[in-house]
């Protein structure tokens, strides 16, 4: 029942990528041990509230771009606000049920976002707008198998298979977690096509705890096929379950 | 001497009876005229492609960074991150006298949006002033006006997307896009005019802009360009051009010069299979003509038994009255191509003048693999062609008379001179 309420209510928050909603596993195929971690790990981030302080930095060969931001969500809604730079600052992304918004305070404009741009680089970065703001059932969406156990650079891990249910409407052929075994936080994620080849991955460190949660606070983004660039996110502050006026996700607000 | 006196017998035979010679002229010289006619229009319709495949909005040739075509990444601007002198680069690349003019484009991809409606376009920034004289987009506005120095903010855009999104002239939109520096390049732009191409790709997902206030949305200096596009005098010359180019530009700055058959493949194996279908009709309509001709030369040998033989009697070889009738189907070739040649000229003129009307009175846009042609079909003369077809009308009426020649060759005298 606690999940069936995580479901709808499960917070996509910008972190969190393809963890952070974990739908009910429906099928007693995968066993009880995989099922419980991956669930662990995904409940680390779900909360019905957030509200994070984010720094981005961008690096490529175009140099380095830092970005701070202001994500809050709640339920399904989401509203990212860019901080800093100054030129950017006031810039905002809020997704509302499937649609979302951009606010663009240089032309003080509101523009709703089509889908098919959701899934290109966001900001330049490594990060798209969906996985910013869209929420992926990791265990509706992926049959989860245990893929390897034990240690990797001196640190005893697991590490977990996520291969597309059929009836997914989901980009990656499949997804590897792996997980530090002693207290069950993600380290590593990789996102690997049809064919697959590695096409991006996920690098998680500075475990910290933060509302009363041991989450990792700094991730590194790397698309495999630009060598040199990475996107890298650090949580200077994420508080759980916090009190959020659903006003805060007004459209005419955004302004 | 001998063969002269054959000529003057053939040339006398000719005319022995009239009628008949004239049909065959006739059907030859109307072969010669329908064949000129096919070759005509075919060549027309491969001009009419590629002229407004090309002056649409491509151009004839094309210069980039290497590497910029065809994923066209907003960073690879010609001379790099540094960018360009863009003036003496035109300069350079106009000094060629083969080139009617240059002019420079920046291109991005973005979002359209007006009121609550967007939509995923290409961004196209061109010199108001340049554009024009290598591309033919100036002259397909439906509504409005095309751009101007004056209105830096304005915008131009197909009526398809315009209905689309729903905006009129002088609606007011906002252009969102990743600038060269990863921000999100914005700004409120003003729709000038709004263009009808015909081309669906073109209506549907091109907007114009100037190309400064282009440079302004991506964050690209002034001096950073994307593509040189390029109008020649003679479209035929592309490929060289676009070679010579190439060297001559690679000097200064690595460059890579592209001409419209490798910018648009579909367009060049259109031009292809056009040359083709009109050689297979050339040889169907060949095919034909042996068949008739034959028909005509043998029912004439068979016409002119008793004077043939009469010859044969009086010493002719057989050889000889080979010769005989093959030279007079030469004659009569020669002679009919004249004639079809020349009635063929104000047809010929006729076509590439006025055109063949398609579309009557509807007006309406033809358009064709992916190219519009318009509702006037216009002809384009092929001298080539032309030669070709006469050359081959002339082998194909020797042929058809090499079998009446043979028939004729073994007539036996004796028979032949008592038939009536």
């Amino acid at each position: 029942m606690t999940f069936m309420r995580w479901q709808k209510r499960s917070v996509a928050m910008f972190l969190g990528l393809a963890l952070l909603s974990l739908a009910p596993m429906s099928h007693a195929a995968e066993d009880q041990h995989t099922r419980e971690t991956v669930e662990r790990v995904a409940r680390l981030f779900s909360s019905k509230s957030s509200i994070a302080t984010v720094k981005m930095e961008i690096s490529n060969e175009d140099g380095q771009r830092n970005l701070s931001m202001k994500i809050w969500s709640l339920g399904e809604k989401v509203l990212v606000r860019i901080s800093s730079p100054q030129d950017e600052a006031g810039t905002a992304i809020l997704k509302l049920g499937s649609d979302i918004w951009y606010y663009l305070p240089k032309s003080n404009r509101t523009v709703k976002i089509p889908a098919s741009m959701a899934m290109t680089s966001w900001m330049g970065s490594d990060f798209t707008i969906d996985d910013l703001v869209k929420e992926t059932f990791l265990t509706r969406d992926y049959s989860i198998s245990t893929f390897f156990e034990g240690k990797r650079g001196g640190v005893a891990v697991e590490e977990y298979t996520l291969t597309p249910k059929p009836e997914a409407a989901v980009v990656w052929g499949k997804i590897i977690l792996q997980i530090r075994q002693a207290d069950a936080v993600p380290t590593w994620q990789g996102f690997y096509d049809e064919g697959g080849q590695l096409v991006r991955e996920l690098t998680f460190s500075e475990y910290k705890p933060m509302s009363g949660r041991l989450i990792p606070t700094r991730l590194v983004m790397r698309a495999a096929d630009k060598a040199g660039a990475q996107t890298t996110i650090e949580y200077e502050d994420v508080a759980f379950d916090v009190p959020i006026s659903p006003g805060t996700f007004s459209l005419p607000d955004l302004k | 001497m001998m063969s002269e006196r054959l000529l003057q017998l053939a040339w006398r035979n000719l005319w022995r009876n009239p009628r008949r010679t004239f049909i065959t002229m006739a059907a030859i010289a109307f072969g010669y005229t329908m064949l000129l006619f096919v070759a005509c229009l075919m060549a027309g319709l491969r001009w009419q492609m590629i002229e407004n495949g090309t002056c649409l909005v491509m151009s004839q040739v094309q210069v980039h960074a290497p590497g910029y075509y065809p994923n066209r990444s907003i960073q690879k601007t010609l001379g790099g991150r540094q960018g360009t002198d863009v003036g003496a680069m035109l300069a350079t690349i106009t000094a060629d006298r083969r080139i009617y003019a240059a002019a420079p484009r920046v291109y991005g991809y973005g979002l359209l949006s007006a009121a609550h409606r967007s939509a995923g376009v290409e961004l196209m920034g061109v010199v108001p002033d340049e554009e024009p004289r290598i591309t033919i987009l100036n002259g397909q506005m439906a509504k409005g006006n095309y751009l101007t120095a004056r209105m830096p903010k304005g915008v131009v855009i197909g009526d398809k997307l315009a209905s689309t999104i729903g905006i009129k002239v002088s609606s007011e939109i906002v252009l969102l896009t990743q600038a060269a520096d990863g921000s999100m390049g914005n700004d409120i732009y003003t729709v000038a005019g709004i263009f009808h191409s015909g081309l669906d790709a073109v209506d549907r997902g091109l907007v114009l802009m100037s190309l400064s206030s282009l440079q302004e949305l991506l964050h690209l200096a002034p001096a950073r360009i994307h593509e040189v596009g390029i109008k020649l005098n003679d479209i035929t010359a592309a490929t060289t051009v676009a070679a010579g180019l190439q060297v001559q530009l690679d000097k200064t700055l690595p460059v890579r010069a592209m001409a419209w058959p490798e910018l648009a493949p579909e367009l060049a194996s259109y031009v292809q299979f056009n040359r083709g279908i009109t050689f297979v009709l050339f040889f169907i309509f060949f095919l034909l003509a042996v068949i008739g001709v034959m028909n005509t030369m043998l029912m004439a040998v068979f016409e002119r038994t008793r004077e043939l033989g009469m010859l044969m009697a009086l010493g002719m070889r057989p050889i000889q009255v080979i010769v005989l009738i093959l030279t007079e189907a030469a004659g009569l070739t020669v002679a009919s191509l004249i004639v079809g040649g020349a009635l063929s000229v104000p047809l010929l003129w006729y076509l590439q003048v006025h055109g063949l009307d398609l579309g009557g009175a509807t007006g309406e846009v033809i358009s064709l693999a992916g190219v519009v042609v318009g509702h006037l079909w216009y002809g384009r003369q092929d001298f080539p062609a032309y030669i070709e077809a006469a050359l081959g009308l002339a082998a194909t009426t020797l042929v058809s008379a090499l079998y009446p020649a043979w028939r004729a060759a073994h007539f036996r005298p004796t028979e032949a001179i008592r038939q009536v």
